[in-house]
């Protein structure tokens, strides 16, 4: 499986990183939009663990470009959001949402459940 | 005045819902890090349980780690309650530099937020008799606009002109080649004209004239 995670906050993004690599998952990080787009121009990443706020582009509006390059990219949310957006699918666009702080078991299997 | 009143409280409101919005989601990064720093530490101890090396120099960095952002979350909480405390007394003396300071740090939390410079504080500018939480709200606002009119890449720099005699200058100087022609807006204009305060663009630089006492001041204070 290949994920790639976005977030502007990097002290999150590697962390996770290296604890999804303890669990033999494989990752590439980007801290804003434009790094994630050419990333995922030049590999065929699986997932997308996106955040929803982020500077210059929102998560949601993200997922168009991404998707637009990648049809089959599959999306994660990753919110910090109090509140609308708490852990859960959105039924229209069955993109999956977690809230922060993440518990790694959930989104580890979050990750095999959209890969698979 | 009742009107004016209204518009205060509805306004006031919102701006209160939407800072308390982002100050939750910066304390939400703030925990997220903090959360993956010792899900980290966890997933390093299993490991040496198992055997494995422990490396000193994660543990350590881990532990910087956290401590920064325990400080970080310390300033955001002591932000949020300088902000909380604005409302304390409806009109009062205001040191323009300490709200504009203020002001500038709760906006960053926006995530459209660009790079502004402001000046250092100055203890010695004569103060305004104002609604500090509604002037707040209306620099905000401003900032607001500024941040969308240049993006997050661009610049807005502010600064204070206090040769006037009955009032200060506020100057938001952004890129010159914006476009400045939607502003103010038309809930940004009736923001000052709550608190007496004029505004006026002059190329690509917004301008908030704010009066040392006005009648509108005194006369909200009185029913307030």
């Amino acid at each position: 499986m290949k994920v790639i995670l976005v977030d502007d906050e990097q002290k999150f993004i590697n962390m996770l990183e290296k604890r999804l690599a303890m669990r033999q998952i494989q990752a590439d990080v980007a801290f804003t939009g434009d790094e994630a787009i050419e990333k995922v121009r030049n590999t065929p990443y699986d997932v997308a663990v996106l955040d929803i706020k982020m500077p210059g582009i929102s998560g949601l509006q993200l997922k168009k470009e991404l998707r637009a390059l990648n049809p089959n990219l599959k999306i994660i949310f990753v919110t910090g959001h109090g509140a609308g957006l708490e852990s859960g699918e959105d039924p229209a666009e069955n993109d999956i949402y977690l809230s922060k702080p993440l518990d790694i078991d959930i989104l580890i299997a979050k990750l095999n459940q959209v890969a698979n | 005045m009742n009107d004016a009143i209204n518009f205060m409280n509805i306004e006031g409101l919102k701006f209160f819902g939407r800072v308390n919005a982002s100050i939750s989601h910066e304390l939400k990064n703030i925990l997220a890090i903090i959360s993956e720093t010792t899900g980290f530490l966890n997933d390093l101890t299993e490991l040496a349980k198992q055997g494995k090396d422990l490396k000193l120099s994660l543990i350590e960095s881990c532990s910087k780690s956290i401590a920064e952002e325990i400080q970080r979350g310390f300033t955001t909480i002591k932000q949020m309650n300088s902000f909380a405390h604005n409302v304390d007394v409806p009109i009062k003396e205001t040191n323009l530099g300490d709200l504009l300071d203020l002001t500038v740090k709760l906006s960053k939390f926006l995530s459209f937020a660009s790079t502004v410079h402001t000046p250092a504080p100055d203890q010695k500018m004569k103060p305004v008799l104002t609604c500090p939480f509604l002037l707040q709200n209306l620099i905000y606002q401003v900032l607001c606009f500024a941040y969308e009119s240049v993006g997050p890449e661009g610049k807005v720099d502010i600064c204070f002109n206090s040769k006037d005699d009955n009032g200060i200058h506020l100057l938001f100087s952004l890129p010159v080649t914006m476009e400045t022609k939607d502003f103010p807006t038309e809930k940004i204009q009736k923001s000052a004209d709550v608190l007496g305060i004029a505004i006026t663009v002059k190329n690509s630089e917004f301008i908030l004239w704010i009066p040392f006492s006005s009648d509108k001041i005194t006369q909200m204070a009185s029913l307030l």
